[in-house]
């Protein structure tokens, strides 16, 4: 698509987000219509039909936040071994600053996992067993040496504007699978560095806005959805009292004739009222078996609380719900003791991480469910107070499996520090054009009109990475 | 597109990709004149009707319905389009849409009654007046500005920082709004107030607060370059002077000439040159450490010492940390009678022993006294911190105000050509067609100021536009642009230009009067007609652009929170100064701070704690602005959060349960209870339909609870009923 030629009609997107009603009608359809016909008016009237061919239907993304160290866990450097201890002289890497301090060696073993070898350190030993699901990337680089900028630019692209998460697009782009859910659901989000904004909406419509059960800091056995509890005992006293609302504000609809702000208030209301029991059927563990509770680690330690927002990543995955962010603590900075650090977080997410990826897979669910693993950024491989690691955006790894990811694929090789990309690099624009690309949107074509101009999630920059996918 | 820039990042990926690419404009012009001059060409652009000079076009048709001019212009287009304005507006919905457009509050039964005893054209335009003078007025119509101009308790983005001082800012705009203030100097003070001459104290602290509307914007803190800073803070600070004011999108020029409107990168830099002259930043003590923070000044006459002697003891502290750490080692070796430790000590930290304990006459439990008297001291300066004193956030001119050099493709450092300070060429008169500013030894930004209402030389014409436009949109409920902050070329035409451009002159003749077009606009019998749905009228004009009824409105979250705060007797309608006063200098609760901004104060909802990122619920849950960005108007969408907000939020439960309180004793039997409450929280009588169903309801809902167990079942059924009133789209909607 050029650059410059903007449809200046109304388009369907158009009326969905400045006619109120868009939303309202469609609630409002559900409710007068069951489910069956609020699905079809919810597919039928989605602002975006998939642009291309879509490989996966979900995004769930599993937030390491601090910045795990990649030369720790997914990015070996024996070279930091033969000379830690050693000053990284900033020609080594190809960057101006004489020296760039003093190099640290990496105390954990790597080994080649799976028929694919994939390369992984010892701390993953039940995550190594799936090495042949994964698609690793070694080159990601983006910008923000603090945490705050660093995780706008992750969830939003962006840092001194406030633009929608990357989750706001996907609603935006796909509409609802379920009626009864939002298509954005963020577990467990960060208060800070960015807070609400890694899951806002910015300038697009609210309903695209993420849902968040609890925030980092709260286990999440004890998180909530703001509100979402009944202010009275019973559901049937509440399905009353809404029957006399709605049953007052269909008389005062009849009584002026049209109106899209009464039509809207009225499926709202509905909405809201079967989130209510859609959400904490999906939010209790009632209905798993003894061996999954086992298999993700719940109710032990230190895997309990991953393990239960894994499972409820699951539950949300499994019930439509189009991206899923799940966020641990702020718990993978590691200015120092990156060795400690590294092996408390690690057996934290190791186990749960496993048991949903092969949760997914027994589903069914796997090959059209794109999972995400990474942080804000890397780790230097320089030391930081003898035995840490600082903030290192100029080079990382994430991986990927499921949603018509290569399995086995490592792509992309930093320098032998680990310092910056050297082939294939992929910066943040680019991983979000291949996350949409993923779903079935064209990252230059999902766009939204807004002040004046069209905004994208890439902004004008980023290129799909196709060889990532099969 | 965008792959040239891509590809070229690529292959420097670890390059820092510092390009800011704020802009990435889609669309574009074919066809007639303009593909000779691109649309970024200021001249050529005059001829866009939002740059033309105000036009002075009467109304054409003579009607009986119009009682104004407004009403004129309006019955021309009706007229036009086959169309009739519909009926008055029931005196029962105009007064309360008349005390909620002017107040933000709904009237009260007396005050409901008061006004229908005396229908008639005298009473409307009596009680216009009294509403227009009732200091709720400003903090309605302030809280309008405040959508504007971003303001927040806190920084927001990447460190949210607490704005402790924002909060008179606030209060500021509410003032000028109550007290008048020409819409003209409003602007002046905002963006030149600390250079503007004062004849008091009281004033110059006025102007300078005012100033602080170019310090409230949000700003990457942490690991960014300064110079990079700089930029971005100004082109933070152009951004919302061109939507809010010019209805402008300046911002696009900063990285290549305007794709749409004519505004040539040059023009960005010249507005930029002053704003980059300006600080809003400097080096503060936060956090336990020194930070680049918002710039403060004292207030008051002894405002800058106390200020620099509040600075100065935080500065100070780690040495006085410092000096009371070494003073207690010394202690230790008096104590322990360890003269050659003390020896060695002293020799590095002579300093650390006491004044009266040096000589070695003194006897040892003397010495150790004494010594202990100095760590005591030093305690008492650490364990007493001077309170902060009375502070504002304020710009100021740079040392050295200087011209800025476009950054090519808007990246901080690669510098093209130095552009002298100015204005836009394509709103600036023809003698000084270049817009540029004689300022020597200044940022400029009084002339900056002076230029934006300059009606003759300057944007003055488009200003009126742009600001009569809101006003008619807040009453109205749409505007005559409907983008009301874009009035370029991507922006919509107006639905009545002539209109437009007699309100726009009617402002700037009465001085710039914001209380007199309001007046003007709410007395029209345009903005009396009822809301009623007509079926030609829809058919003809679905979207009422032609103002055949009056648009009904939702109820903004302040109005829905001040509205039950009313009904329930709860409202404090008394103006409050801070309410983050309690906070830390982090505004959001992350980590081991678990101080987080309160909401349980039963002051206006405008007074509630703006902290970017944590918003108070009510604002999360409804279409509040984000104030992290100039908003004109607010969001229109449904998330379901509205509706569980209404239905389980402690707050609304609990209003309810003290409305019914208020309203219990009313009435002898349940019927007029219900009456009373009713009444009270809607103003009408409900039907007796209506009734027959809340009562059945309330009898029910009471037996569940009983049988429930629940604690006084019938209270609580009764205040389920007003809960269920709250939540009828009669009370959340406006006709």
């Amino acid at each position: 698509m050029s650059c410059h030629q903007f449809n200046r009609e109304m388009s369907r997107r158009g009326m969905l987000r400045s006619a109120a009603g868009g939303f309202g009608q469609l609630a409002l359809a559900a409710m007068l219509g069951g489910t069956g016909r609020a699905r079809a008016a919810t597919q039928s009237s989605g602002p975006w039909r998939p642009h291309l061919k879509a490989r996966a239907k979900r995004i769930i993304f599993l937030f390491m936040w601090g910045g795990p160290s990649h030369v720790e866990l997914l990015d070996p450097k024996p070279e930091l071994n033969r000379l830690a201890g050693k000053a990284l002289l900033g020609s080594n890497v190809g960057v101006k600053k004489k020296e760039l301090g003093t190099i640290l060696g990496c105390p954990f073993k790597f080994g080649q996992h799976g028929a694919s070898g994939v390369w992984m350190s010892e701390l993953f030993p039940e995550l190594a067993r799936h090495a042949d699901k994964l698609c690793v990337v070694r080159s990601v680089h983006t910008e923000g040496q603090a945490h705050g900028e660093a995780l706008l630019r992750l969830h939003t692209g962006q840092a001194n504007l406030v633009r929608p998460s990357v989750g706001a697009w996907v609603s935006y782009g796909l509409g609802k699978e379920n009626e009864n859910l939002p298509a954005f659901v963020t577990v467990s989000p960060p208060r800070g560095h960015g807070g609400v904004q890694n899951y806002g909406s910015a300038f697009l419509p609210s309903i695209h806005q993420g849902m968040a059960i609890g925030s980092a800091e709260i286990p999440i056995a004890k998180a909530t959805i703001p509100n979402l509890e009944r202010s009275v005992a019973t559901s049937a006293l509440q399905r009353d009292q809404l029957d006399l609302i709605q049953s007052l504000n269909r008389d005062h609809l009849k009584a002026v004739g049209k109106d899209q702000d009464i039509e809207g208030l009225i499926g709202n209301y509905e909405l809201a009222f079967r989130m209510q029991s859609t959400m904490p059927s999906l939010m209790g563990l009632e209905r798993e078996s003894k061996q999954t509770l086992e298999r993700y680690g719940v109710d032990v330690e230190p895997t309990n609380n991953f393990g239960r927002q894994c499972l409820l990543a699951r539950n949300l995955a499994e019930s439509g719900v189009r991206y899923i962010q799940v966020s641990t603590n702020y718990t993978w900075d590691h200015h120092t003791k990156v060795e400690e650090g590294l092996i408390k977080e690690s057996a934290k997410v190791d186990r749960p991480i496993a048991a949903l990826l092969e949760d997914l897979e027994q589903r069914g669910l796997l090959e059209d469910t794109l999972v995400l693993w990474g942080g804000e950024f890397g780790r230097t491989p320089t030391a930081e107070n003898g035995n840490g690691r600082n903030h290192h955006p100029q080079g990382f790894s994430v991986w990927m499996a499921g949603g018509g990811v290569q399995p086995g694929l490592t792509y992309g090789t930093t320098d032998d520090f680990g310092y910056r990309p050297v082939s294939q690099p992929v910066h943040m624009h680019d991983l979000h054009a291949t996350l949409l690309y993923a779903l079935g949107l064209d990252h230059e074509r999902l766009t939204y009109r807004h002040a004046g101009r069209d905004f994208r999630l890439t902004d004008v920059f980023g290129n799909v990475v196709h060889d990532l996918f099969a | 597109m965008g792959s040239t820039k891509a590809s070229m990042v690529h292959r420097n990926p670890w390059l820092s990709l510092a390009v800011y690419s704020v802009c990435w404009c889609v669309g574009g012009f074919k066809g007639g004149a303009e593909e000779t001059l691109p649309p970024s060409d200021p001249v050529a652009g005059r001829s866009h009707w939002a740059f033309q000079p105000l036009s002075n076009l009467a109304p054409v048709h003579r009607s009986s319905w119009a009682t104004s001019s407004i009403d004129r212009y309006i019955f021309d287009q009706l007229n036009d389009a086959g169309l009739r304005p519909s009926g008055d507006a029931a005196p029962r919905d105009l007064v309360r849409r008349l005390y909620v457009q002017l107040t933000g509050l709904p009237p009260t039964i007396d005050q409901v009654d008061e006004y229908l005893s005396s229908v008639n054209a005298d009473a409307t335009g009596r009680l216009v007046d009294s509403l227009i003078h009732s200091p709720h007025f400003g903090e309605r119509w302030g809280r309008h500005w405040l959508d504007l101009a971003r303001y927040a308790d806190s920084n927001g983005l990447d460190e949210n920082f607490l704005f402790r001082e924002a909060w008179r800012y606030r209060n500021w705009v509410i003032d000028a709004v109550n007290s008048d203030v020409g819409y003209d100097r409003f602007l002046l003070e905002q963006i030149a107030g600390d250079l503007l001459p004062y004849e008091t104290i009281e004033q110059r602290d006025r102007q300078r607060i005012a100033s602080g509307f170019l310090v409230v914007g949000p700003k990457v803190l942490l690991g960014v370059n300064t110079e990079r800073q700089r930029m971005d803070v100004a082109d933070e600070q152009l951004d919302t002077i061109g939507r809010a004011v010019l209805g402008m999108t300046v911002g696009c020029a900063r990285c290549h000439d305007h794709k749409f409107d004519p505004i040539p990168t040059a023009d960005y830099y010249a507005l930029a040159g002053i704003l980059t002259s300006t600080q809003v930043m400097e080096q503060r003590y936060m956090l336990g450490q020194q930070r680049r923070m918002e710039r403060l000044v004292g207030l008051g006459v002894e405002g800058a010492a106390r200020d620099a002697a509040y600075e100065k003891y935080w500065r100070e502290l780690p040495k006085v940390k410092q000096a009371k750490t070494r003073a207690e080692s010394v202690l230790e070796f008096l104590e322990k009678d360890d003269e050659a430790g003390l020896k060695e000590y002293l020799m590095k930290h002579p300093e650390a022993l006491a004044a009266g304990a040096k000589e070695s006459k003194v006897e040892r439990n003397q010495r150790i006294e004494i010594q202990k008297a100095a760590v005591a001291s030093f305690q008492a300066i650490i364990k007493n911190p001077p309170p902060i004193p009375p502070r504002a956030m304020i710009a100021s001119d740079i040392d050295q105000p200087r011209d800025e050099a476009i950054r090519r493709s808007g990246v901080f450092d690669r510098k093209g050509a130095v552009v002298p300070r100015g204005f836009l060429q394509v709103v600036s008169s023809s003698h000084s067609a270049k817009g540029t500013l004689d300022v020597k030894g200044e940022s400029g930004r009084q002339e900056l100021g002076e230029w934006l209402t300059d009606e003759h030389r300057g944007a003055g014409h488009l200003a009126a536009r742009v600001m009569a436009n809101r006003i008619w949109y807040h009453l109205m409920g749409s505007g005559l642009v409907n983008t009301v902050d874009n009035f370029g070329r991507t922006g919509v035409v107006p639905s009545h230009p002539e209109l437009l451009d007699y309100l726009a002159r009617r402002l700037i003749e009465s001085g710039w009067s914001v209380k007199g077009l309001v007046r003007e606009i709410a007395l029209s019998r345009t903005f009396r007609q009822s809301a009623a749905y007509d079926e030609e009228g829809f058919e003809k004009d679905p979207g009422n652009r032609l103002y055949w009824r009056a648009n009904r409105r939702r109820l903004e979250p302040e109005v829905l929170r001040d509205s039950m705060l009313l009904v329930s007797g709860e409202l404090d309608r008394n103006p409050m100064k801070s309410s983050v006063w309690y906070l830390g200098d982090q505004a959001t609760a992350v980590g081991a701070n678990k101080n987080r901004r309160r909401t349980n104060f039963y002051a206006r909802s405008l007074y509630l704690p703006m902290i970017r990122n944590d918003l108070p619920e009510l604002f999360d849950a409804f279409d509040f602005s984000d104030p992290h960005a100039t908003t004109g108007a607010r969001p229109k969408t449904l998330a379901p959060s509205r509706a569980l907000f209404i239905l389980n939020d402690e707050l609304v439960t609990e209003l309810a349960e003290k409305t019914v309180r208020k309203h219990w004793d009313n009435g002898s039997s349940a019927e007029e209870r219900f009456k009373g409450l009713f009444k009270s929280v809607l103003g009408v009588k409900p039907s007796e339909e209506e009734q027959t169903r809340f009562l059945a309801f309330i009898r029910s809902a009471e037996q569940r609870l009983r049988a429930e167990g629940a604690e006084d079942p019938e209270r609580s059924a009764w205040a389920l009923a007003c809960q269920s009133i709250f939540a009828m789209s009669r009370f959340q909607l406006l006709n």
